[in-house]
């Protein structure tokens, strides 16, 4: 079964580096090019079973002093969340390779 | 500078509202999910928000957006929830915790086992089918329950219409209905004097009134009419709260007696019908009884009149007239009791405090008055149970009836679902054997009651509707079923918990019979179903539904027997062939007494000469009719203490009557046309008068006085008792006078036929317009019409009950039908095997009779219990029987024991007829 586009997106996005609820939407914006403007609920659906299923989770660290907002909570990638999204990316890639031995993909 | 400060005043100010508007958004969502990552959430609604004003989106363009999101997103987490909580609860496999089995998997979440929601669905598919495979089961179970639940929307309908339902006026909880009370009569009139001293020396009403409604000839039109009118003082629209359509409505001082206007107000209907609702009827005239009073408003009816119940008591009216216009000779002020008199009492004031303020003031009155007060009090009640109080019994018992055929309806649906739980019970045992959950099964049998409950009940609702109509159309004249009953919250309501109550009934008794199966016996069973289980459960219930049609059956025979014993009284009089109509003179064209006893006298010969016609005569008022007076009299000879002199009914009749109604004249002579203004006035009175008042001599030659008449009256002659106002009276005192000596300005005609009474009835108003060709009549009706009318609400409530004791009767004889049947046929392994061994088929048959008969005695002596308690709830509505009567209770319990014999007689015939190499070979 296919991950939800959703939180494979989240899984994305927290890749990179830990973020709090705002700073996913705005990656995930980015990492779509502005295609994929999730609204706050949807996010924090997904965040919930993510957190649920043990894939992500709350950080005890925060950033710098004067950056962070003492209220924000920020969410990690948990080792598990980062094989699931590792998973879902090789699904993808097998499925993008089938698609350019069918010439669906213009690019290399 | 200050426009900068404005703006970022505005906006913190903003942000402010946008942070509070986030909070309770993500109170939508459930309380887990708010607990564990709520906060975040409250934050990014709230980023997201400042972030589209920063982008130049006003206040409700960043809000909409967060409000929309949280509209999609927060149920869909409530639903998600409750999957998850059921299915885990529901499945003991699943932890529960943070260690889902989808992990491991990967990517599947969807999954988590079926919840409760999907097992519910399977069940209610799995009833469905089951319903398909058999329908007749299906549609059976569901006919029975819907007529139940039927019967009672329409029931239930009628009680909150009638009972529940507050009076359609303001302050309905504070109208009252004042009566005046004297001895022997505790609901008499007020008289108008009694009316000015109450309303202005009582201090426990806002408004009183009084009022009584009475024909009005309208004249100076195409052709004469007889309207509704209510002779009213003006406060009865303050008492009770009514307002003016059109114009203006007319106020107590314009009604006052000796000083009253002549103006009318129309009602909404009449309006329409006469005016077509033209604005040009304000200001009309109207001859009315001969004056001429001009149409001031229209009133407002406060409701649809036809939902009310007897809507005409205060309205229901065509016209309005001041109560100073009430022809009554002497005037209003002088007359005796003969308004009836309503108001609303202070907010805050008990109806016993108004009382006792009512007893101070008539006490004055008597002290200030003996002569014409003397023993006259008043009677306080509430309009409302004045309107319906009678009606309570009646309808009261109805409702238990109908409630006694659900409980059976859902004892018989039980008990089909009871025996296919019992023929399951090895598939169900087979599966607990092999790890099945019960309750999966037990589940099963109550989703199945629950779907049958609301099928039936929706089914019910309707056929509860339609047959409200059919009893509005049955819907006799003095019972107060309004014409319409609308089907609001609380009916809704009531067949909501009806189709609850039957569910749980209908289910209980298979459901807990399947949530404990002996696996191990019912598997050693073999494939023979297991002989006997479920049977006690089984018996019990035949019992009960044949213990309640019992009782029904019990009640329903008193009614009916009331009924009867109504309708066989002996009224004193003989209805058959008689012919009837009524008439109002009006006062102004007939303003002598001599003019109105020259229009009697040829009305009577002109109606004589009819063909077909045997005797005619006048009376005053027609028994039965609703009309009644009665008064006080003296004896000559006697003294008698102010306000306990004797009373006696009154009527005016002309010569004849006793012959056209066949009251026999026991003593002395009838009236005679010479009995008129100018001879000594005569009276005759009645058996039970004469009886009473000079028990050991000739009452023919005494003297008596009644208020009207100021001379002696001698008595010529005693006649047979005769009833008046209902059949269940008892003999009341009764005297005559002559209608050509007290020339009164409404009278009857009364006429003996000898082809059927109703075929005169052109020639008997075209014999009255050739003496008058201006006077309406009406009432046109026959006197066996106007006495079985009189039983309207007795017959009402026997047809209806015997209906539904019919329908308990055929629903107990299907039960224990089908409960014998049943046990015939799970026996009939065992009745094979004794044939086998040489039982007679004879034996075989008692037996199966027997154990019948013996689940009826039982239930028979239940019922007659239950029906002895029934009877007493019904005495108010028996006659002539008593609530124990031993001769009907023993024919219900007879009758029933005959159809018990008979639904047990035919399945024994077949346990006899059972052939043992077939039975054995089954195995």
């Amino acid at each position: 079964m296919p991950l939800r586009s959703v939180e494979f997106h989240v899984l994305l996005a927290l890749a990179a580096e830990e973020r709090h609820g705002y700073g996913l939407l705005q990656e995930v914006a980015a990492l779509t090019g502005g295609e994929l403007q999730l609204e706050p609920g949807t996010l924090y659906r997904a965040l919930h079973r993510m957190l649920k299923d043990g894939w992500v989770a709350e950080s005890a660290r925060r950033p710098a002093a004067d950056l962070d907002d003492k209220r924000r909570r920020y969410y990690r990638l948990t080792p598990a969340g980062r094989r699931a999204a590792s998973a879902e990316a090789e699904r993808l890639w097998r499925l993008v390779t089938v698609a350019r031995a069918h010439r669906l993909l213009s690019r290399a | 500078m200050t426009e900068g400060t404005d703006v970022s005043c505005r906006s913190a100010a903003g942000a402010k509202a946008d942070r509070r508007i986030a909070w309770w958004l993500v109170w939508a969502y459930p309380p887990r999910f708010r607990r564990e990552v709520g906060l975040g959430l409250v934050d990014a609604i709230e980023d997201r928000m400042r972030a589209r004003r920063e982008a130049g989106a006003s206040a409700l363009g960043a809000r909409v957006p967060a409000i929309l999101d949280t509209m999609r997103n927060a149920p869909a987490e409530w639903m998600a929830t409750l999957r998850a909580t059921l299915g885990v609860r529901l499945k003991p496999g699943t932890t529960g915790d943070g260690n889902p089995p989808h992990e491991m998997s990967g990517f599947s979440r969807t999954s988590g086992g079926r919840t409760v929601i999907d097992k519910l669905m399977q069940d209610v598919r799995y009833a469905l089918r089951l319903w398909k495979r058999r329908p007749g089961f299906a549609l059976v179970a569901l006919l029975t329950l819907a007529l139940g639940v039927g019967a009672n929307t329409a029931m239930f309908s009628i009680v909150n219409a009638v009972l529940l339902r507050p009076l359609p006026y303001a302050h309905a909880d504070r109208l009252v209905v004042v009566w005046g009370r004297q001895p022997g009569n505790p609901r008499s009139l007020m008289a108008y004097r009694e009316y000015d001293a109450l309303r202005a020396q009582n201090h426990t009403f806002d408004e009183l009134s009084v009022f009584l409604g009475q024909s009005v000839n309208l004249t100076g039109v195409s052709e004469p009419q007889r309207l509704l009118g209510n002779f009213i003082t003006g406060s009865l629209f303050d008492v009770l709260s009514l307002k003016p359509e059109r114009g203006r409505l007319f106020t107590d001082a314009e009604s006052q007696p000796g000083r009253a206007k002549t103006v009318v107000v129309i009602s909404h209907d009449f309006w329409e019908r006469t005016f077509n609702k033209d604005d040009g009827a304000i200001g009309a005239t109207l001859t009315l009884n001969g004056n001429p009073l001009t149409v001031v408003g229209v009133l407002a009816t406060p409701f649809d009149s036809r939902t009310v119940p007897a809507d005409g008591f205060f309205l229901g009216y065509d016209v309005y007239i001041p109560a100073g216009l009430f022809p009554v000779p002497g005037g209003l002020t002088n007359a005796g009791p003969s308004m009836l008199m309503a108001g609303r009492m202070k907010s805050g004031v008990t109806l016993s405090a108004a009382r006792a303020d009512f007893d101070v003031i008539t006490k004055r009155l008597e002290i200030s008055d003996p002569k014409s007060q003397a023993g006259r009090s008043t009677n306080l009640e509430l309009a409302h149970e004045t309107l319906v109080g009678d009606s309570r019994t009646g309808l009261m018992l109805l409702l238990s009836a109908v409630g006694a055929v659900l409980l059976i309806a859902c004892v018989n649906v039980s008990n089909l679902l009871l025996a296919r739980a019992v023929d399951r019970q090895r598939e169900i045992a087979l599966r607990a054997a092999l790890g099945a959950s019960r309750l999966a099964v037990t589940r099963q049998m109550l989703v199945e009651a629950g779907l049958l409950a609301a099928v039936s009940a929706g089914v019910g609702l309707l056929l509860g509707r339609w047959s409200l109509q059919a009893l509005t159309w049955l819907r006799p004249p003095n019972v107060p079923i309004p014409a319409e009953i609308a089907l609001d919250q609380s009916v809704l309501l009531f067949t909501a918990g009806i189709a609850i109550v039957v569910a749980v009934l209908c289910g209980l008794a298979p459901a807990l019979r399947t949530s404990r199966p002996d696996v191990s016996r019912v598997l050693q069973t073999g494939f023979r179903r297991g002989s006997g289980t479920g049977g006690r459960t089984r018996d019990v219930l035949v019992v009960a539904e044949t213990a309640l049609s019992v009782a029904l059956l019990a009640v329903s025979g008193l009614i009916v027997q009331s009924m009867m014993a109504l309708q066989h009284v002996n009224v004193g009089f003989d209805t058959a062939n008689v012919f009837t109509l009524q008439f109002r003179l009006p006062p102004a064209k007939y303003p002598k007494p001599e003019d109105i006893a020259r229009f009697f006298k040829q009305t009577i010969e002109r109606v004589q000469a009819v063909p077909g016609v045997q005797s005619v005569a006048l009376v005053r008022r027609v028994p039965f009719s609703g009309n009644w007076g009665d008064t006080p009299f003296v004896v000559e000879g006697r003294t008698a203490a102010a306000g306990s002199e004797p009373r006696a009914g009154q009527n005016m009749i002309s010569p004849d009557y006793f012959r056209a109604m066949r009251i026999p004249l026991l003593r002395g002579r009838d009236f005679t046309d010479r009995d008129d203004l100018q001879s000594p006035p005569v009276v005759v009175v009645n058996q039970t008068l004469a009886r009473t008042i000079w028990p050991d001599d000739d009452a023919v030659g005494k003297h008596i006085k009644v208020p009207e008449s100021p001379e002696w009256l001698t008595v010529i002659g005693v006649v047979g008792d005769a009833k008046h106002r209902t059949a269940t009276e008892p003999a009341l005192p009764q005297l005559y006078l002559a209608h050509y000596q007290v020339p009164l300005i409404f009278s009857s005609l009364v006429a003996r036929t000898a082809v059927p009474p109703m075929s005169i009835a052109n020639d008997v108003r075209r014999a009255i317009w050739s003496v008058d060709k201006d006077q309406p009549v009406w009432s046109v009706a026959s006197l066996d019409d106007i006495v079985a009318r009189s039983h309207g609400s007795a017959r009402f409530l026997a047809s209806l009950l015997a209906i539904f004791s019919g329908v308990a009767l055929a629903l107990a004889a299907s039960g224990i039908y089908g409960v014998m049947s049943y046990s015939v046929t799970e026996r009939t392994h065992e009745i094979g095997i004794r044939l086998a061994l040489g039982a007679s088929a004879g034996r075989v048959l008692r037996e199966v009779v027997g154990r019948g008969l013996a689940l009826t005695s039982v239930a028979l002596l239940i019922g007659i219990a239950g029906a002895a308690g029934l009877g007493r709830l019904a005495r108010g509505v028996l006659f002539g029987v008593t609530p124990g009567d031993p001769a009907t209770l023993a024919a219900a319990a007879g009758l029933l024991a005959l159809v018990s014999l008979a639904a047990c007689y035919i399945p024994a015939r077949r346990a006899a007829r059972v052939d043992p190499v077939v039975a054995l070979a089954e195995e």
